[in-house]
């Protein structure tokens, strides 16, 4: 008996010690940031991943670009209407076919106050690409040779070919971060920015102060912020909060725990949470498409008519009417999106769902249907089981061309292997999504010229190739329009794209603060950095 | 066998067992289909860009180069660097490991306070209605899912009560006292969960054995001497009863673990199991050979430890 009181004291003790030393310890009150200025109050904002690198200029997680984006600016934003506007910089283009420029506001200060110079741009773009840091901003590099402070106020970008997108690609795209705190650490690649040296130097409406990994991201004001109207940013803090999925977010904004909903809602609940007391729903114009790409690696789908056949064997209409609720358009079938209001071109319609129609082109492609009605073909469609709208639609599509007797199998897969199997070529249709196709030149660089990285339909047609090329070293803006409707003319007619639609993006928001100011993409939503730095609570 | 040899040897079949994990968790992990590469950067990178990418991690190289230089870098304690992050794994590991440490040992405890005393009562009322209704709550128990309790507790104490938060570990700006309240408050229903999915095995191992211990001689024979139900039950019946429980809870911590990924995920509680959950989905290698590492580790050191305390208690179990 006694050893057993020893024992179970023992056990009780070791496990009271146990707890006890593992507990986290409690915050002391000077760690985080007191609330000053114009408004008291904290904003909190819902995301459903942590922060992967706090370095802005690597990766390319959306919750990473939210957060770093309040803390490190682009020299570019971008309008409803999908052009370029002024943002750090104040003026952009080209000196000559190979040197573009960029000229910046002489205002700005970092916020250990130094001066943002053009020198600090020069050195992020170079350093980028000099270390080759891995994430979207390198990607667009491609073509840059080197970056040149001319002035305070003035960057050079010698660039290896003429290239007619690149200069308002890097400015949406890219950050400026500062010289004198990045150079010391070495390779841009290889700092991980988190902190832990004296904490963070940046140039936007707030400043991290604080985080605790897996829960919670606090920014805290920065007074002086010429970028926002008043010069002041309206919220005392920023708290980006971690929960497991859009839908348990939507369960902490009810209960208050959040204001904001920094992912865009699911089609489906964007009605309901219109209706509820206490909610905003706002919205943003789509920068994406989702897509289904034809493989002309496959023999059957080589053939065009099998690809017109597949085009007009999928009821557009539905998909966005049923899973998509209304909230996406058509974009005529095209890649040149009506968001994207210069390039778009009317006389580029979709493509009709008519199943005989479909019928008469396989039987053109020299195909003969069974009894049944069936064509002895069989394509196998690839999409990621995370991606709910397109899980649900690939099965519509499914259903529809069994209507034309073309057999799809679907092959739904966690998102790893389904990147894997795209990278791959390993199937015969593509279902997907792109979020943001900002600028027509480089999309169709990307999606249609051999090699292009996102090139998932293996074109290579010389007529569109010689296009694209021309529309990539054409500086006037009328001629490079007309270019590319010629080369969009030309995918629609060969379907060596099949647009589905652009998702409207809706966002949900407590109503007891006003002030955001939406724009385009889930990217940039109402959670960029003016529209947070104009926010205000409801009087 | 003395106890210095007893406890030798099982420390030496869990470092064993702890190579085999280390090693079947790195092969494992590089069959997963995937490109860690994608994760990287974007997926319309160009194949140069990836390629420079997977040479900068090492991935370029043969699967034995692989393990042979992490093998080399884990014996000096070298856990890497994340894919992703860009820091130690160490560092990411440590900074989730307090809160998983919190959530498991207090769903422990609770699991045992609650376990051991419901299968006692059950034991002891054999055929009666409170027996029948502990058996209840036991089968029922050991057939719930994580995932659907946690998220019927959100919904129903969490939504429609406001009795306690959607999710994360404490309320920001709290300090003092009231930031160790917000935490208790945010640690009930993950803690209640993983107790939920537990407490089951604990009550029908508890019963059964403590019914059988209940039929043996020497049970009789103390009945035979007049002493008292009571005085049998817990001084008697209940130490060679708890026997297998103890072994039940180093077996389960596994499952506690396992258990601490969902109820992490699920109500966004920092820990290990959603910094898991986050590294899977990004295919960070280091930071999940490191969490792998370090939960084989917590098991076949928990199990080694069970064993030494089951030695200790059944003294035949070191002869054997």
């Amino acid at each position: 008996m006694k050893h057993s009181k020893f024992l179970a004291l023992g056990a009780a003790a070791a496990l009271a010690v146990g707890l006890a030393g593992c507990a986290p310890s409690a915050p002391e009150p000077g760690e985080s940031s007191g609330s000053t200025g114009p408004s008291d109050e904290t904003i909190s904002i819902g995301t459903t991943t942590d922060v992967v690198n706090f370095n802005p200029v690597l990766g390319n997680s959306r919750t990473d670009s939210w957060i770093t984006n309040l803390m490190y600016p682009h020299l570019l934003s971008i309008s409803d209407d999908g052009t370029k506007e002024a943002h750090v910089a104040t003026d952009w283009g080209y000196v000559d076919d190979t040197t573009g420029f960029y000229e910046i506001r002489d205002d700005l200060t970092w916020s250990d106050g130094e001066p943002l110079t053009a020198e600090d741009v020069a050195w992020t773009l170079n350093a980028v690409k000099r270390d080759q840091a891995p994430g979207t901003f390198y990607g667009q590099l491609g073509n840059l040779d080197t970056a040149t402070a001319v002035s305070d106020t003035r960057v050079e970008l010698t660039l290896t070919q003429p290239d007619s997108s690149i200069i308002e690609e890097i400015g949406f795209w890219g950050v400026v971060v500062p010289k004198h705190v990045f150079d010391p650490q070495g390779s841009i690649a290889e700092f991980a920015n988190d902190g832990s040296d004296g904490g963070w130097v940046g140039m936007g409406p707030f400043i991290m102060s604080d985080f605790q990994v897996g829960q919670h991201y606090t920014l805290e004001r920065v007074e002086d912020y010429p970028l926002v109207d008043g010069g002041v940013p309206g919220p005392a803090e920023v708290v980006y909060r971690v929960y497991p999925d859009v839908n348990t977010e939507i369960l902490a904004l009810q209960s208050g725990e959040i204001d904001v909903i920094a992912n865009a809602l699911p089609p489906a609940q964007v009605e309901q949470l219109s209706n509820t007391d206490g909610l905003q729903v706002i919205e943003a114009p789509g920068l994406g498409y989702a897509h289904l790409v034809y493989n002309m690696d496959k023999p059957d789908l080589a053939k065009t008519e099998v690809r017109q056949a597949l085009a007009h064997a999928v009821d557009y209409e539905a998909i966005r009417t049923v899973v998509l609720q209304g909230q996406a358009v058509s974009t005529g079938s095209s890649a040149l999106m009506p968001v994207l209001a210069k390039y778009y071109d009317e006389s580029v319609t979709e493509y009709e769902f008519d199943p005989e129609k479909s019928r008469e082109l396989m039987e053109k492609a020299g195909y003969t249907a069974d009894a049944g009605g069936n064509f002895p073909v069989s394509f196998r469609l690839i999409y990621s089981l995370q991606d709910s709208v397109t899980s649900q639609w690939a099965q519509m599509v499914k259903d529809s061309a069994a209507e034309a007797g073309i057999t799809i199998e679907l092959q739904g897969t966690e998102r790893n292997t389904y990147l894997s199997q795209t990278s791959e070529g390993d199937y015969d249709i593509y279902a997907g999504n792109f979020a943001i196709m900002d600028d027509p030149v480089t999309n169709f660089a990307l999606s249609y010229l051999p090699g292009g990285a996102i090139n998932y339909t293996h074109v290579d047609d010389s007529d569109l190739n010689a296009l694209i090329e021309e529309g990539m070293v054409t500086f006037d803006e009328d001629d490079k329009i007309s270019i590319m409707r010629e080369a969009n003319k030309i995918v629609h007619e060969q379907v060596y794209d099949n647009i589905m639609y652009t998702q409207n993006l809706f966002f949900a928001a407590s109503d007891e603060w006003a002030g955001f100011i939406s724009k385009p993409s889930e990217l940039l939503s109402i959670v960029n950095p003016l529209s947070l730095a104009s926010a205000h609570p409801v009087e | 066998m003395s106890r210095a040899s007893f406890i030798l040897r099982r420390a030496g079949r869990g470092l064993l067992t702890i190579w085999f994990a280390v090693t079947v968790t790195f092969l494992l992990l590089r069959l997963l289909p995937g490109d860690p590469a994608l994760a990287l950067a974007s997926p319309n990178m160009t194949d140069a860009i990836r390629a420079t990418i997977l040479e900068q991690y090492g991935l370029d190289q043969p699967l034995i180069v692989q393990y042979g230089l992490y093998m080399w870098q884990l014996l000096q304690g070298n856990l890497g660097i994340s894919f992703t992050q860009s820091i130690p794994v160490l560092d990411v590991l440590l900074q989730r490991l307090p809160w998983t440490l919190l959530l498991t040992m207090t769903a422990l405890v609770l699991t045992i306070i609650i376990g051991i005393p419901l299968g006692v009562a059950a034991a002891s009322h054999k055929g009666r209605f409170i027996d029948r209704a502990v058996q209840i709550v036991g089968v029922t128990g050991q057939s719930l899912f994580v995932p659907s309790v946690a998220i019927l507790l959100l919904f129903v104490f969490g939504l429609n009560l406001g009795w306690f938060p959607i999710g994360g570990a404490y309320t920001n700006n709290t300090y003092g006292l009231e930031w160790y309240l917000s935490v208790a408050q945010h640690l009930v229903l993950p803690a209640v969960s993983l107790m939920l999915i537990q407490v089951g095995s604990y009550v029908l191992t508890m019963r059964s054995t403590l019914i059988e211990t209940l039929g043996e001689d020497y049970i009789l024979l103390a009945k035979a001497n007049g002493l008292r139900g009571r005085r049998i039950l817990w001084k008697h019946a209940l130490r060679n009863a708890l026997l297998p429980t103890t072994t039940l809870i180093g077996l389960q911590l596994g499952f506690l673990v396992g258990g601490a990924v969902l109820t992490e995920t699920v109500f966004a509680y920092p820990g290990i199991g959603r910094g898991i959950y986050e590294a899977v989905t990004q295919l960070d290698f280091p930071v999940l050979q490191g969490a792998f590492l370090m939960l084989a580790a917590t098991v076949v050191v928990a199990n080694t430890l069970t064993d030494i305390v089951y030695g200790y208690l059944d003294p035949r179990v070191k002869t054997s």
